[in-house]
């Protein structure tokens, strides 16, 4: 069994008062992919290079497989990671960095040469074996680096942003190459990026961090669907989710929320109303996101809003509309087919299981 | 992948062009300059190939119209002496004894400091590391006498009493190499990506096997430039020698070309021949480690 939990984990550097990693429980169950997303300096590369041995533990405990490691040496917990500059060594040619850690081991010689050559042909590296990284370009570095980690076959996998170093079309491209790698191995993976795009194509599970805090583990769909607060729903989904600060009004038994100049409300059902009732909030974040604004006006439930364009951006076979709405911006994304030009003022609607509400204060979505 | 590599422009070129000067001007300015530095070192050549009785007879210039007189037979003087004690042979083999440990101790050691220094994880590493360059300002001469004393109070102690013997002058060159040469490998190997030894810790090397499998391999170049600069000092190094050596019956060639030329006028011969043999081994130990000056060692590490 080679899965991944962990306890409470903390992580405070000496001379700083702010937690780096503020208490993180995760467990990561055997073959799972899981991303670890959150903005630059949130934490996540910290509770990863924790994993790997590489950051002392605060406080709280790291299991892989049954065994706490809090005190082993990197080398002692069976484990690889796949690091953002590749640190390939430049000396030593793509077969040597490859064998590296199992010349290391003492594995048999002919071992080593199956578990590399094998590597190689699955990551399409065999011609090059003889060269330097020098001679290499950047994917094939990338290739190399994913080659050193599966020779070892390690329980787990740990991989620090592999991709942020390549450009876009070969980031697409081995975006795909490492889920189909994580399909071929059926390894534990835990994968370290800020860009929430690869995380929702790659994972399994993504576990958003933000501040040293987890703010919500889930699959790709939940955290889409349900975010547990406005960060997550902020994070996840591209554009991200409009925010407006809406006012609770009480309409002939329902609730409505209105935006501050009355351009936005939404008219809410019963377990909707009663959910406002039960939180007991007389101000609420209305959140929607862009791909579920519908440019037409609609009846009934939900969303209506009565706003101008600013910006058309256009995409090919849609359009992001900057749009402003009695002083609030929001970003809607329309076909491109819709005629629209700058300045149109349009009525706009979404329907009522799109719109996410979120307390005032705490940012905790309202259930 | 492969890049088209814009063609450099020579060095020279640029000089040219900075200068206004026509590419072969310059080439005859440079020529001119590595000839005036050469002159001294040519004409000792030049007398070491010249039997004794002409020195007194004729400059060394006049080979040029006559090159006939120029004769190995110093040479075959200085060799068919061997390594009696007190011959030029003699001399070598003392001066190699003391500057090739001297050299490869204080790489070591640099580099070995240099590691722990960089990438070690105790604190106040940056405060020893000042200390250190600090140090680098102390001339040598104010060491000796002291550095006699404590040898002296070795000897009392212990019984082993360096002074007088090649380890004694070994142990003070490689004390004054130190700064120097922890403050190069240092500043090297700060330059090295943390990721390469953090990617060795997962893999399984403890901190000697990184040391000699990544770091020492990366910064050979390094090693090298140090290498060179130690190996020329302690080969050059008279005052030192001639202070904790003085007694002893083997003396290095830096004190055996002195204690010729001190007997004024004689044995130009033998001082003319030593010296251009004592030049020779910096020059091979030169070009020897002259490959190791790849640039671009670090190229594919990282991104």
């Amino acid at each position: 069994m080679s899965s991944v939990t962990l306890r409470e984990l903390t992580k405070q550097y000496t001379g700083n008062a702010a937690l780096s990693l503020d208490s993180v429980s995760l467990d990561v169950a055997h073959g799972e992919f899981i991303c670890l997303v959150g903005p630059s300096g949130c934490g996540k590369t910290t509770a990863l290079r924790m994993i790997a041995g590489l950051e002392s533990v605060t406080s709280g405990e790291i299991e892989i497989g049954d065994r706490v490691v809090n005190d082993l040496a990197p080398r002692d917990r069976d484990i690889a990671l796949v690091f953002q500059s590749y640190a390939l060594y430049p000396h030593m040619t793509v077969f040597d960095n490859m064998s590296f850690g199992l010349k290391l081991r003492k594995v048999p010689k002919d071992e080593i040469n199956t578990a590399v050559t094998d590597a190689a042909r699955i990551l399409d590296l065999e011609q090059y074996l003889d060269r330097k990284p020098s001679q290499l370009s950047g994917g094939q570095r990338q290739r190399v680096a994913l080659g050193r980690a599966i020779v070892r076959s390690p329980a787990a996998f740990l991989m620090d942003e592999p991709l942020s170093n390549l450009d876009a079309k070969l980031r697409v491209q081995t975006r795909a190459e490492i889920a189909r790698l994580h399909q071929r191995l059926g390894a534990t993976m835990i994968y370290v990026t800020h860009d929430q795009v690869e995380a929702m194509t790659m994972a399994d599970r993504i576990a958003v961090i933000n501040l040293g805090k987890l703010e919500q583990v889930g699959s790709p769909r939940e955290l889409y669907d349900r975010p547990a607060n406005q960060f997550v729903a902020g994070f996840i989904g591209s554009p991200s989710m409009n925010f407006v600060p809406m006012h609770v009004e009480s309409v002939d038994g329902g609730i409505r929320v209105v935006s501050a100049g009355g351009d936005m409300d939404v008219t809410l059902d019963d377990v909707e109303s009663d959910m406002i009732r039960r939180a007991g909030v007389s101000d609420v974040v209305m959140g929607v996101r862009p791909e579920h604004i519908d440019h037409l006006a609609r009846s009934g439930r939900g969303l209506q809003l009565r706003a101008s364009v600013d910006v058309i951006e256009f995409l090919g076979n849609d359009e992001h509309v900057h749009l402003s709405s009695g002083g609030h911006e929001l970003v809607a994304i329309v076909d491109a087919r819709t005629p629209l030009t700058i300045g149109d003022s349009l009525t706009l609607s979404a329907s009522s299981e799109a719109i996410h509400l979120f307390h005032p204060e705490t940012g905790i979505a309202l259930k | 992948m492969s890049k088209e590599t814009p063609v450099k422009e020579s060095r020279i070129a640029v000089l040219a062009k900075r200068l206004h000067l026509s590419k072969s001007a310059v080439n005859v300015v440079l020529a001119l300059v590595a000839i005036f530095w050469l002159v001294p070192t040519i004409s000792l050549l030049v007398i070491s190939l010249r039997p004794e009785s002409l020195f007194g007879q004729s400059g060394w210039w006049t080979v040029l119209t006559a090159p006939s007189q120029l004769t190995f037979g110093n040479y075959a003087t200085i060799f068919s002496q061997g390594f009696a004690t007190g011959g030029v042979l003699d001399s070598l083999i003392t001066s190699l004894e003391i500057t090739i440990p001297a050299t490869i101790l204080v790489a070591l050691i640099s580099s070995l400091a240099a590691y722990s220094l960089v990438f070690g994880f105790w604190r106040g590493r940056d405060t020893i590391f000042l200390v250190i360059v600090g140090l680098m300002v102390v001339p040598l001469q104010v060491a000796l006498i002291p550095v006699v004393q404590f040898y002296r109070e070795l000897g009392n102690l212990f019984g082993l009493n360096p002074y007088g013997t090649i380890p004694g002058v070994i142990i003070f060159h490689v004390a004054f190499g130190l700064p120097f040469g922890i403050f190069l490998m240092r500043n090297f190997l700060s330059g090295i990506p943390k990721d390469l030894l953090e990617a060795g810790r997962i893999e399984g090397a403890g901190e000697w096997k990184i040391f000699y499998r990544i770091v020492l391999p990366l910064a050979l170049p390094a090693i090298a430039s140090l290498a060179i600069f130690q190996f020329i000092w302690v080969w050059n190094d008279l005052l030192v020698a001639l202070v904790f050596l003085g007694g002893n019956v083997h003396s290095p060639l830096t004190i055996f070309l002195y204690d010729q030329t001190r007997s004024l006028a004689a044995n130009y011969w033998i001082v003319s021949t030593g010296a251009v043999v004592s030049i020779f081994v910096p020059l091979i130990v030169f070009f020897s480690f002259q490959r190791y000056f790849v640039r671009g060692v670090l190229a594919g590490a990282v991104k």
